[in-house]
């Protein structure tokens, strides 16, 4: 298989633009059958992938821009693996749920789109073929809030889209000018990311670039204090683009820290590890503080999401292994926790057309199995062990417990929070006797609801149990990077610091 | 030096690409008086097939040549600039064939001013003498004048006029200049002005920057350049479509070309005066036109201003002065004529005879809303156009983009660099109007036949093909760069 990423890449699209001449009643089935097969073709790539081996696999590599440097460069390791596969199960598992029936062809096409710009943006490793994907991804989410979206949507969508175009316009010239460097420091033009990693960067030029970079990661992923287009986005999008753009789409910008930033900066990493974390910890906590204050199913979860992406960046800034695999692994029980609690704010919504909690209450009695997933899935989200949750957050504190313990407490805080604004929620809308006339007719999940989250609870509680064959292979490629990352640092500090924080501390 | 002029030393080859098209000018007259009622498609065909034959002949030749006096030079930005301007016309004459009729196109007299107008550009760009390049500035002027007001519609004489009285201020404006220039150096070649200059310092440094400044305010009304611009708007409103689509495309070149090699000898003096009259211009005329963009409420009228803002962005190549800025100028532009070409022949394809929408405009905003509904193919077509413009990875204008600012930074302008960026941020939001109006509002037509009364064939096959371009752009960047490139280190720029 010498191509198979770009068949991964690449079919969503084919298949997209084949969709324009499908017939419009078949065109939902035809939306599931693409996403199955994009689904077991990644999976067919997690089958193939040699875990033992750290560096990229199934490299594809042919110059396309050759004077520029620039060439189709793409590639596969332990990082990426997930979250590919992450965003094929996301994109199949909303299609299996979707019920939105106005324009749904064009809906189905944008999806298929969306899922090829996300699963390029995660295999390209040519860094401007990078960019064209991580901004095109935009323009089929601005089509999917803006269209099926509730009444504030235009408006949400083009705030979510100038927001996130703004912020990696920067980044652009951040490319360019590390491609300038490179081709200064080997007379050669090259985007190739393995490349760059070769480059040692001096101080102040890094500070800079790492600028650059940060602020496209930091709007996408979202961090305080560039959150505030996400809770709009989330409350006017449809569920299907709630679901994507929480699971997938915010990991674009915490896999480019650990893609691009980390690598490539060492010495500014390590020297702005503090005011990220404590931008993180007020992630954690003023975003669970308002979570807790929402009166609007979907807006708690949304600040959630903000919340546990507070402790992703936390544990990636830990510099080590537990800290940067724990946050990736969170990255994927997030990403399904998450889009499944969008999902069932969804089911609920299509029942009621309301998201206030208030509207709800006792509807353990009426929707048992509703409650019953959900339960499943809050638990997950807060992080109570043998769920998914729990794996990752734990090893993102732990890892950053070596850094600096107080950070850690605070940031823990936020479990403490997560499960006060999450069990706050399920008290209003679930127990209690039921107090609104309109509740008591609900219909329990369906079949095709069903079908989409059983997987997903499957999901959390095996991973939960037994994550180590996911952990293992995040490991090896992680730990590659930690020691390029050291290997390259210019300053002794930033050597001393990532020594001490990859160790258990010295035999006194 | 004989005292005879053999004719060998006039190389009349050199004249050859201009020869041809003022003999077919002259045979479509001609042939008009012979045969009347020809029908458009002949001349049109016709035209376009002199313009072939005319590429033809300029692909032929490789390296500078000089003829004429040495008034003409042939030389690797000319034949570059020569040849995109004979693609980019072959492109828009075949506009005419539109479905619904103008009288315009049932003219010959429409096909021979073209023709004159291209010769005009092609003078203007393969020159080095001032008053070679005011000559066919004048001659192409003139006859785009003709042909806007030969649209025979009000706003098409408020347009030629305006475009007129303004392009006469302009034409004082170069004369005046060149004046400065010979009283100055006594000659009106650009490489003797500059080898003079140089030998005394540029001095007397008044003169020199009253030139200059003539000089960029006659060139910067050719290439819309902040303050010089307001006559775009109006004018583009009121020509046709297509024309209005060439004005973009087609006069900048050639504009682009002469301040590229006027530019050039006064970059080399390192007045630095100079280079901070550059970077306001390139600022500002990005930025104003981009800011004044954001409030149009007519999508001509938009793209007016998003051309000028283009304009602006691609004139920072000349501050740049590189040979990769030179470069990545002609790569961005010959990418930036596909995509405006598609843009603007859409927009001649949605011309309905009524302004049905608006009683000012005929194409609002509100003209698009939900045009996803009623026209899928054309929709995304149009947002194809749209996000291209907006410089949206991976379509044609941002690999253009992509190599100035790379050409910016490369060379120390990263305040310049960050500064365009920041402005296709800026210009992404009003691209992004018509997307919204067209893919998110509810359409306000119910039928999609008042899209449709003006296209064609022809009109499909050619935004067809602008489409292909725009989307395969990637592909062809490597072989275009490598072409321009070979062609700008040839004239040393």
């Amino acid at each position: 298989m010498d191509h198979m990423l770009s068949l991964i890449i690449f079919f969503p699209f084919v298949a997209g633009l084949l969709g324009f001449l499908v017939n419009k009643e078949s065109i939902r089935s035809y939306g599931v059958v693409i996403a199955g097969i994009e689904f077991l073709l990644s999976i067919g790539l997690w089958i193939a992938f040699d875990t033992a081996n750290a560096g990229y696999q199934f490299v594809e590599f042919s110059a396309l821009i050759p004077s520029f440097g620039m060439s189709y460069y793409l590639g596969v390791d332990g990082i990426s693996l997930f979250l590919v596969v992450l965003s094929t199960f996301t994109v199949l598992v909303s299609l299996i749920a979707l019920n939105i029936d106005n324009d749904v062809k064009n809906l189905i096409i944008a999806v298929l789109f969306l899922e090829m710009t996300m699963v390029a943006v995660f295999l390209c490793l040519d860094v401007i073929l990078f960019y064209a994907f991580w901004e095109l991804s935009l323009v089929p989410m601005l089509y999917i809030i803006g269209a099926w979206g509730s009444a504030n949507r235009v408006y949400a969508a083009i705030k979510f889209f100038l927001y996130t175009f703004a912020g990696s316009v920067l980044m652009l010239v951040g490319i360019l000018y590390l491609g300038y460097l490179y081709f200064q420091a080997t007379g050669v033009w090259s985007f190739s990311l393995p490349d760059w990693y070769l480059v040692q960067l001096p101080f102040n030029v890094q500070l800079w670039l790492f600028g650059a970079f940060f602020l496209a990661f930091a709007i996408k992923v979202p961090m305080f204090p560039f959150h505030t287009w996400l809770p709009y986005a989330h409350g006017q999008a449809p569920t299907i683009g709630s679901v994507i753009l929480a699971a997938v789409l915010l990991k674009m910008g915490s896999y480019g820290f650990v893609r691009f930033s980390l690598p490539l900066f060492p010495d500014a990493t390590v020297y702005f590890v503090y005011p990220i974390a404590i931008i993180a910890v007020i992630m954690v906590i003023y975003a669970a503080m308002v979570a807790y204050a929402q009166e609007d199913m979907k807006q708690v979860i949304a600040y959630s999401s903000i919340s546990h992406m507070g402790i992703v960046v936390l544990g990636t800034f830990a510099l080590n292994a537990e800290g940067i695999t724990g946050s990736i692994f969170l990255m994927l029980s997030h990403g399904i926790v998450s889009g499944a609690l969008f999902m069932l704010v969804g089911v609920i919504y299509d029942r009621r057309h309301t998201k206030l909690m208030s509207e709800f209450g006792g509807l353990a009695t009426v929707m048992p199995n509703f409650a019953t997933v959900y339960g499943i899935m809050l638990m997950a989200s807060v992080g109570l062990p043998l769920t998914i949750g729990f794996v990752g957050e734990f090893l993102s504190l732990a890892g950053f417990y070596r850094v600096d313990w107080l950070v850690t407490m605070l940031a823990g805080s936020g479990i403490i929070l997560g499960a006060v604004y999450m069990l706050s929620l399920y008290k209003k809308s679930f127990f209690g006797v039921v107090t609104k006339e309109e509740n008591r007719t609900l219909k329990d999940l369906n079949a095709k609801e069903l079908f989409a989250l059983v997987p997903m609870v499957a999901l959390v509680i095996a991973l939960g149990v037994y994550p180590k064959p996911v952990l293992d292979t995040i490991d090896i490629s992680v730990k590659k990077m930690i020691v390029l990352m050291e290997a390259k640092a210019i300053h002794v500090e930033t050597k001393a610091f990532l020594i001490n924080a990859n160790s258990i501390g010295e035999v006194q | 030096m004989s005292d005879f002029i053999s004719l060998s030393s006039l190389n009349i080859p050199s004249l050859l690409p201009m020869a041809i098209l003022v003999f077919g000018a002259l045979f479509i007259i001609c042939i008009d008086l012979a045969v009347k009622n020809l029908n458009r498609s002949f001349y049109t065909i016709l035209s376009v097939l002199f313009i072939v034959l005319d590429l033809g002949v300029l692909i032929g030749y490789n390296g500078a040549s000089r003829g004429f006096f040495d008034t003409v030079l042939v030389d690797g930005i000319a034949i570059l600039s020569q040849c995109i301007i004979l693609i980019a016309s072959a492109f828009f004459i075949p506009l005419s064939l539109s479905n619904r009729h103008f009288k315009e196109y049932e003219m010959a007299e429409y096909y021979a001013l073209f023709l004159f107008m291209i010769v005009g550009f092609q003078f203007m760009v393969s020159s080095d003498n001032l008053i070679v390049i005011f000559i066919g500035l004048e001659t192409a002027s003139l006859s785009l004048y003709t042909l806007i007001a030969l649209h025979n519609r009000a706003k098409a004489f408020e347009a030629a006029i305006k475009y007129f009285t303004m392009g006469a201020l302009a034409a004082g404006f170069f004369a005046l200049s060149s004046l400065i220039f010979y009283a100055l150096t006594g000659s009106v070649e650009i490489n003797t002005i500059e080898a003079v200059l140089k030998e005394r310092e540029f001095q007397p440094l008044s003169a020199v920057l009253a030139g200059t400044v003539f000089m960029i305010a006659a060139l910067g009304f050719k290439l819309s350049v902040v303050p010089s611009h307001t006559w775009t708007p109006d004018v583009y409103e009121g020509s046709s479509a297509p024309l209005a689509g060439y004005m973009s495309i087609v006069p900048k070149i050639a504009g682009f070309v002469v301040a590229m090699r006027f530019f050039e000898m006064l970059i080399a003096s390192d007045i630095i005066w100079l280079e901070y009259i550059l970077y306001g211009l390139v600022v500002i005329t990005m930025t104003l036109a981009n800011i004044t963009a954001l409030v149009q409420e007519d999508v001509k009228r938009m793209l007016a201003f998003s051309s000028i803002s283009h304009a602006g962005f691609v004139l920072s190549a000349i501050l740049i002065g590189t040979t990769q800025a030179n470069a990545g100028l002609f790569l961005y532009w010959i990418l930036f004529m596909f995509t405006n070409l598609g843009a603007f022949s859409m927009l001649w394809i949605v011309r309905h005879k009524n302004n049905l929408w608006d009683e000012r405009y005929q194409h609002p905003f509100s003209k698009f809303s939900g045009m996803v509904k009623l026209m899928p193919t054309t929709a995304t077509i149009m947002g194809v156009f749209m996000f291209a413009l907006a410089g949206m990875p991976p379509f044609s204008v941002f690999w253009g983009k992509l190599y100035l600012i790379s050409a910016a930074v490369n060379s120390g302008f990263i305040y310049l660099a960050v500064i365009m960026v920041v402005n296709s941020a800026i210009a992404v939001y009003y691209y992004m109007k018509l997307m919204i109006y067209m893919f998110l509002k509810e359409p306000v037509a119910n039928t999609s036949a008042v899209y449709e009364t003006n296209a064609s064939t022809t009109l499909k096959v050619i935004v067809g093909f602008a489409t292909v371009v725009t989307l395969s752009a990637v592909l062809f960047v490597e072989p275009i760069l490598n072409i321009v490139t070979k062609f700008v280190i040839l004239s040393g720029f």
